[in-house]
Formats: structure tokens, sequence, C-alpha cells
């Protein structure tokens, strides 16, 4: 199917400076994990986008300096030769595909907090870090100022050696030209603060050094947040913001436009459960309207209506992309191809960032099992290894991982049968879908849905059942497969077992008819009273997705927490505006207790630090601290149980002991993924299953082969010349 | 080919290998159908509701056959073998090159010839095709037969052997109509009269090692100037598609583009006016 004509703009070649991206899509500089140290990564997971399409691909955040050290977290560095060596890697693989490679240069200031390097980090004025903890900077004097421009000089030459064709001074997210433009912090009074001219001059003397070193070979751009949301006190689009764009617009080729800062950037990176696509245009539509060379702007642009509106509007000229181009690295193609409901759709969970939040472990994705495993594990989203035998395969569970087993499995030509209790495709995601704000979370399913059922037509013997009574072991034995797969999912716990206490809360059951699951609170059947309070013991978002809902349906919350609520909301950059939304629906939060015992209407809780903080040995049976006496009884018309989940394992349990009788039914062999294995997230269940479909011909498929590591190897040093011994210098 | 050994009882199920159209597509050179390679085929929706309706009986009876008999070349063995892991005890093709061109009398005229070779006890067919969508197939073969016939039914009584079935058909407005009929006779079986069955894996193997019976219109009993154009009351001159789409696109916020498409649905619907 070809194309609609009217998305032919955005399939237009741009001019950069030296450079032309050859359409208008283009991958925004985003962490993955992979850095300088990980270039096998680093090559596959950014070419795979040039394969798929994007006219520009970027690295993360790319440091210039070791006084610029971002440990505990990862970002690329371009300090020396040997990063040149392992950046040339990306580069060189985004060339064969016709794109464009680009690196983002950056010096963090007091985000920074050099844990690696132990360096002092420079700033425009002296503050410690609101985003980091317990980091100050140094204020540049005026030699400061030179010489730190002089880093940027330096690895913008390293970048050009490496192969960059785009190379940028990064100013969003409250990084250091932002932090001289923005009086937020930027105190002085000399000719570097003050007026707006005085507070640009650091941003554009880097720029113009950038410019006068690389620029004939690179395209020069910058990433601004046009607007820090900080009202007066930061960076207001409509004064600094387009007066900064004019001062700048001769300095450079590409204006790539974002808002906020660094430590709320998920006003920046807005998860769909408080923004939608294009959140940032009222903004940053301000200045396409001042510059004069061509403006890239975000805001998880995944649908190509969307993008053309933005382009043919004059809003922007480039779409820029980071989460959805990890969801699916092949959306320029599927969009050339008119292949519109193959796109994987981002849902913007953000699951993605968490990894980065987290400390920068390899980066995942909800919808995309294949993002981070491209090298690795060998991984293309889009190609399959056909199949490796005519083993017919029954999957039992459409849920996250079941769906996703069964459409690889599909996909790589197996006759498969994907079966399923509910009448839709999906597992606990319908339910997930109508909590508030999670709405795009649907996609995960539609996706899967639709490939699935493109699939099964393609292979008459290939089943989906739905709506089907719940199958016994002897079903599944007699079922004629060769191969049997467990994805039966998992769910909230009635007894109120939990992470804290490792057991059952005594009286705590959801079968009575004032306590709740999540699911039976989202089923709505069960009539729920007034007052409720949610007892919780889990560190994401079910509890106060629950009290928001439960708000929004007139009832009166109070929340239970015997751990960081929302904690890992942190990482999705979901928590700010959860909290905000907390408080706006006045949800009581008891921070600190768990429950020790549930009566009809009541619930004894106690605070978690409240026996004593001395231990001391006391014999056998005698705990070793003192009695915990802070507990106290809160009432309720209705009490929501989100303490832990369990594993729907039984019939994986069954099979397993009847592996006797696999030989006479025909079956081969068994397996269990997803929830139904261990609970884990969406994106992780996502993942057994695409695993275990893409390993299913090895012996004990069960468990993951070994993936291919790239770690520093003893004896090699890092820089030519150098030695590897050990050695001191004495 | 004998019936399965014992039964004394046979309902016939008039099958049809139905065509979807992929996404693009061209018309054949002759203007009259889609090219085929655009086509993808199955077996027709409604036939998997008269399939199950008379497997049910042969599970509630004894001794009873369930016979899937489709006219149509190669290709449609797919559905039949679809309609043999379902539960089907036998099927049969009948094919011959004159048979193509035949319009839904002469296809009747076929199965009703197939009916009086098997001797069938009753015959089930699908409501209409999905495909063309001429809904006449059913109630032709019961006039070939010269049996009577309900179309359009929702819900079947009726006990293996008994000189008499109840059935309730659907009629405009929700209004049903509950009949008594004589059999033997034709029942046109509507969607959602049950819940079809999916095949296992087990059964889908056992499907596709079982033989499919072909026939040519001399073993029933017919010629060629029985099927094809010859034997048809209808042919088809041209098949096109529409010169203009209707589609347009909705601009403005949500709340906007929502409060517009409210409009177009009302307006449309005739709805809140």
């Amino acid at each position: 199917m070809a194309r609609d004509p009217k998305h032919d703009v955005l399939f237009q070649p741009i001019q950069i400076g030296p450079k032309t991206l050859r359409n208008r899509f283009y991958q925004v500089p985003h962490c993955i994990g992979a850095g300088s140290d990980r270039p096998g990564f680093q090559a596959a997971h950014r070419s795979l986008k040039a394969e798929g399409g994007w006219a520009g691909i970027n690295t993360e955040y790319c440091s210039i300096h070791p006084e610029s050290d971002d440990t505990h977290r990862l970002s690329a560095r371009l300090w020396d030769a040997g990063d040149v060596h392992n950046l040339r890697a990306m580069t060189d693989h985004i060339h064969q595909y016709g794109a464009l490679a680009g690196v983002e240069l950056w010096y963090g200031g007091a985000h920074s907090p050099n844990m690696e390097s132990r360096a002092t980090p420079r700033g425009p004025s002296q503050y410690a870090s609101e985003f980091e903890t317990l980091t100050y900077c140094k204020e540049m004097d005026l030699d400061d100022i030179a010489q730190v421009q002089q880093y940027y000089v330096d690895a913008a030459l390293r970048a050009r050696d490496a192969g960059f064709d785009i190379v940028y001074v990064y100013g969003a997210h409250s990084y250091l030209p932002l932090q001289f433009l923005s009086p937020y912090y930027n105190k002085r009074t000399d000719q570097y603060g003050g007026s707006l001219e005085n507070r640009a001059r650091f941003w554009l003397e880097a720029l113009e050094k950038v410019r006068n070193a690389v620029g004939k070979d690179c395209a020069i751009a910058t990433r601004f947040a046009v607007d820090t949301l900080y009202g007066q006190s930061g960076v207001e689009v409509e004064v600094d913001g387009v007066k900064f764009a004019r001062l700048a617009d001769p300095l450079v080729d590409l204006w790539d436009i974002d808002v906020g800062d660094i430590a709320e950037w998920g006003e920046d990176a807005g998860p769909s459960r408080f923004y939608l696509q294009g959140h940032q245009v009222p903004w940053t539509k301000f200045i396409k309207q001042v510059v004069k060379k061509p403006v890239l702007g975000v805001g998880r642009f995944t649908d190509p209506e969307k993008m053309t509106e933005v382009v043919t509007k004059g809003i922007a000229d480039i779409i820029g992309a980071a989460r959805p181009s990890i969801s699916d690295p092949f959306l320029p193609k599927k969009i050339e191809e008119g292949r519109y409901d193959d796109i994987r759709v981002c849902i913007g969970c953000n699951v993605c960032i968490s990894r980065w939040e987290i400390g920068g472990p390899p980066m995942i994705c909800t919808q995309n099992a294949t993002a981070g495993e491209e090298y690795r594990r060998g991984w293309h989203p889009e190609k399959f290894r056909k199949k490796g035998s005519s083993d017919s395969i029954l999957v039992v569970g459409a849920g996250p991982s079941g769906a996703e087993s069964a459409r690889v499995l599909m996909e790589r030509g197996y006759t498969v049968h994907l079966y399923d209790t509910a009448a839709k495709i999906g597992g606990h995601v319908n339910q997930l879908a109508q909590l508030p704000g999670l709405g795009e979370w649907g996609y995960h399913r539609d996706y899967r849905e639709t490939q699935i059922g493109k699939l099964v037509k393609r292979n008459k013997d290939s089943q989906v059942a739905l709506g089907q009574k719940p199958m016994t072991v002897d079903d599944a034995l007699a079922y004629g497969a060769d191969k049997i797969v467990i994805a039966t999912g998992s769910s909230w716990n009635t007894d109120g077992t939990n992470c804290l206490s490792h057991e059952a809360i005594p009286g705590a059951d959801a079968s009575l008819a004032d306590q709740l699951t999540p699911e039976q609170v989202i089923e709505g059947k069960k009539k729920i009273g007034k007052k409720v309070l949610i007892l919780n013991a889990d560190t994401y978002f079910m509890a106060p997705s629950l009290a928001e809902k439960l708000v929004l349906a007139g009832h009166e919350v109070s929340l239970i927490t015997g751990v960081h609520l929302a904690n890992y909301m942190h990482f999705t950059l979901e928590y700010p505006n959860m909290m905000r939304r907390l408080h706006e629906l006045h949800v009581h939060v008891h921070d600190h207790q768990f429950a020790s015992r549930i009566e009809a209407g009541r619930v004894q809780v106690y605070n978690i630090w409240g026996d004593g903080s001395k231990r001391t040995y006391r014999g056998p049976g005698r705990p070793p601290r003192d009695e915990n006496k802070s507990h106290h009884w809160l009432e309720f018309d209705s009490l929501v149980l989100v303490t832990g989940r369990h594993s729907h394992d039984s019939l994986y349990r069954q099979l397993k002991a009847r592996r006797a009788e696999w030989t006479k039914h025909g079956v081969k062999d068994v397996y269990v993924i997803g929830d139904a294995e261990a609970p884990r997230l969406i994106a992780d269940a996502t993942f057994s299953g695409q695993r275990l479909a893409r390993e299913i011909e090895e012996d004990n498929a069960q468990l993951p082969q070994p993936y291919k590591r790239e770690v520093a190897k003893w004896g090699v040093a890092h820089l030519a010349g150098e030695n590897s011994a050990v050695e001191y210098k004495t | 080919m004998g019936s399965v050994k014992g039964c004394r009882w046979k309902i016939l199920v008039a099958v049809k290998q139905v065509s979807s159209l992929e996404e693009d597509f061209e018309i054949r050179a002759d203007g009259r159908d889609v090219e085929p390679d655009f086509l993808v085929r199955d077996l027709n929706e409604w036939d998997e509701y008269s399939l199950e309706e008379a497997v049910k009986i042969k599970e509630a009876g004894a001794e009873v056959e369930v016979v899937a008999v489709s006219v149509g070349p190669e290709v449609a063995d797919e559905a039949l073998r679809k309609c043999l892991a379902k539960g089907a005890d036998r099927a049969i093709r009948v094919w011959e090159d004159a048979v193509a061109g035949s319009d839904s009398i002469a296809v009747a005229r076929i199965v009703a010839a197939v009916a009086r070779r098997e001797k069938a006890d009753l015959v089930f067919a699908g409501v209409q095709s999905s495909d063309h969508s001429f809904a006449s197939t059913g109630t032709a073969i019961a006039g070939f037969l010269d049996w009577p016939h309900a179309a359009v039914v929702n819900q079947l009584a009726y006990v293996q052997g008994a000189t008499r079935a109840e059935v309730r058909r659907e009629l405009e407005g929700g209004v049903l109509q509950l009949m008594e009929v004589d059999c033997p006779a034709v029942f046109t079986i509507q969607l959602g009269i049950n819940a079809p069955r999916y095949a296992s894996l087990r059964s889908i193997k056992q499907a596709a090692a079982k033989p499919i019976e072909t026939l040519c219109l001399g073993d029933i009993g017919l010629s060629s100037a029985d099927a094809g154009e010859a034997g048809s009351l209808s042919r088809v001159r041209r098949m096109y598609v529409s010169a203009k789409g209707r589609a347009q696109m909705i601009d403005g916020t949500p709340a906007e583009q929502a409060a517009r498409l409210a409009a177009i649905i009302k307006k449309f619907t005739g709805a809140g006016a």
C-alpha cells in the first residue's frame, strides 16, 4: 500500500548547514545505556533506525571532558582517542544506511556528580544541584569560562574525527549553556550575567568557537529548552526564549527545541499518563516564527497526521522523536510504505527512561522487546529467523507475554494456537488501560491484536481462540500441540501477602464484602463504600492510580503505605505530577505505615520504624529490638489490598508433574513465561515472550541463551601506547 | 465413498470458501471480478455457525453423520479441512471447469444433487456468503429438492429423526418468528445461533489426513448445461470501485474534534435531532 500523498511533506529532504537530512524524521539524542563503552550496542541500536528510515540519528548526551562525568548514570563520552574509536562504530554503521549521525556535546555543571573522575564541576554561579544529591559547582572566573569553552571545541574536533555529521552544543535540560542563560542559576554581575545579552554570552561564544572549529564539515545544532516552566524565575519562551533564538540563529544550522529542566524532565519527556502527543507545541511554536534555520521539535509524535500538521502549520520543519523511535525504529519506513497499522505506537509509559534514571542499565521498551537487544542478542524488530522445526505450539494466555510469544512464533512461520478465557487479546493490559491516564497503554494490546490478526490469515492452521473455558491439564495434554507455552499471568494477592512480612495479613480476605483487590476495583462489580483505605506494599503505580480513580468516582481515599509510595514513578518521570494529583484530590497518605491485622471495617496499622533503634542479642525467641508499640486502628468502609502479586502457574506446575505422559500425547516440551513465571513489568513480560519465541528450538529453551557481552578486556589498554599493567607511581 | 459405518442419519452442510480483499487490489483484466492474487480466502463466517449447529445435533444424537459440501476449485479444500477439524465427518467438493461462472442458483442445483446422492435428512446453509451476499443459495437448494425451508434461523430445536423442527427466525426490527417446519427441510443459519468451536491442533492434524471426496457434474447426475453461465440465471457484467472516497480529516483540539465527530454521527444516524 502506498502512503497517503498528504504525508509526502514528511519525506522532503532538508538542508542543515553543510549536510542534508533525507527526510523529516530525526532521532533526537536519547539515552540507551550504551555510551562509548558498549560500542556494539551503540552502533546496532542507532544504525537500526537508519535502516528504518530515520534521516538523523544521535548519540545520547555525550560528555566533553572528565569534569562532566555523570556516573552513576550513563552518558556517552568523547574524552579521548579511545572514545573516538568506539563511537566511530556508530557513525560508520549509520552512514551505511544513508543517514546522518549526530553527537550531543554535554557539560553538566552542578548536575554532574563526577563520581568517577572526582573532578570539580564548574558553573556560572555556585549552587547546589536541585537534581543531584550533594553536588555543588565552582563559580567560573573568566579563565574558567575560556577553558570550558575550549573543552567544547576540543570535543567537537574529536566528534568530527569520529565521523559525526551533526555536532550539538547541548543547552536543554538545565545543562551548562542554559545555566548561564537562566537567572534561576546565573547570579553573576559581570559581562556573563544580568541582561539577556550577558546571560546568552557563554552559549553564543561556545557556539561560535565550535562553529569556527568544525562548521565547514559538520552541521552545528543546539538543543534549547525554550521555556523552563518556572515563570519569571527561569527562561520564558516569549521573553528570553525568542530573544536568545534570534541572537543564536546565525550560529546554528539546526534548532532542536523542547521545554523544561532536568529535575522534572518529565515535562519534556511527558508520560502519556499526563501528556498527549504534541504537548510542547504551545511553547515551542514561537521559535519558528523568529528564526531562519530549520527547527525540530519533540512531543512523542507517533501519528503521521499530527506530524504532517506540525510541519505544514509551520510549528517545526523536522519531527524529532526519542521514545517513538525506540518503540518503532521503522516508523518512517512504515509511514513511507503506507503500512500505518504496522506501526508499534509508543505507549508513553517511560519505562525506557526509567533505566537511565536508575543509573544506566541497558534500556528496555514495553512495546518493542528488541530494543537494547539488537547487538547482544542479535534481535531485529522486523526480521525473524525462519522456524527451526515443524512443531505446532499452543500458547495458553493472550496477555503481554503470551501474545508477544505467539506473534513472534507466527512471524517465524510456526503454527500457533493462542488460547485465552478472555474475549480479547491483552490480558491485564485491558484492565490497566481503564485506569486514569493510561488509555494509551492499550496500544500495547492493539499492536499485538492487529499483527496476530494478519498472521493467522497467512497460516490457516494457526488460530486465536478467545472466550474459552479455562484450560485444564488434561485439555492441554490432549490438545495435540508439540510444545506448550504457559502465559497465564498473575493477579493481586487476596490475603495481604506482601514484600515486608512475606506473610498474609491476619484478617485480609478479598472475598469479603468490604475488601477488594485492584482487579475487583477496576472490574467495578463489587460495591465500594464512601470511605476507602488503600493498603499498599507495591512500589509502582497501582495504589496511586486506584486512589485517583476512586476519588474521581466520589470516594474519600486514604493510602497506607509500608514502602516508598510510587517509587518506580520517579524513574518513569511520572512521580512529580502523580504527587501533585494526589495532593489536589485530597488523598491522605499515611507514610511508613503498614497493617498487622484486619477486622470488619477497621485495620490495625503500625509505624514500620516503630520498633527500637538499638539492636541487642537477647537469645532465641526474643527479638533483638524493643517491641513496636505504635499500633492503632483506622476505620474504613472499603479496604483495597495493593500488597503484592502472585503467579497463576498451576497449569504449568500440573503439566510438569505429569511429564511422564508427555510423550504419549506427543508433547515435547512445556514452558512458562511472563507473569505466570514471576510478576514483572509489562516490558519484561513482553520480553520473556519474545525471548522464548526466538529461542524455542534450543535445548532447555526455558532458560535464555547467553548474549554477547561488551566488557573491558584485561591486558588491552583503552588508549594506544598505554600500559595496562598494575603500576604504582612511587 | 460411503457413509460412516453404522450411520443412519445425515446432515449435509453447504459451505463456501469466501474471499476478502487485501488492502490493495486490482480488478481482473476482463473487468468482471477481482484479480485472484489479491484475495484472502477463508471459510464463510455463517458456515461456521451452520456447521456447529449440525455438529451439536450429532453430539446430542446417535449415529449422525455431518457431511460438508462445497462447490469450488481445489483451493476450497482449505475451507473443507477447517470443517473436518471442527467436527464434520466427511467432506465433498464438486468441481470441473464447466462449473466456473455459476451463480447461486447453479450452485444450489449442484448442492441439491449432492443432497439427493447422499440421501441427506437435513440440509444447512449459511444465511449468506460474506463476499457475494446474495442470500439465495440456501433457499434455492430447498427449491431444487422441493423441501420446506426456513431462512435466517437463529434458534433451532431438533432431535435426530423427528418429523418436525422448531425454529426461531430473525425478522425486521427485532421481531422474531417461531415456526414448526416439516422435515426433511433446508435451514439457513444466522450468525450468533451458537458459539462455534475452535479446532484443537490435534483435530487440525487429523483433518489434514482425511480424504476429501471430489465429484464432477456427471457423478451427481448433472451435465455442463446445469452449471456455469449456461446453468445460471444471472451473470456479472462488471465489477468496479466507486470513484470517490468520503473520508475527511477533522482538525482542532481533541474536544473540538470530538464535537465535530459527534455532529457527523448524529447527522448520519439521525440521532439526537
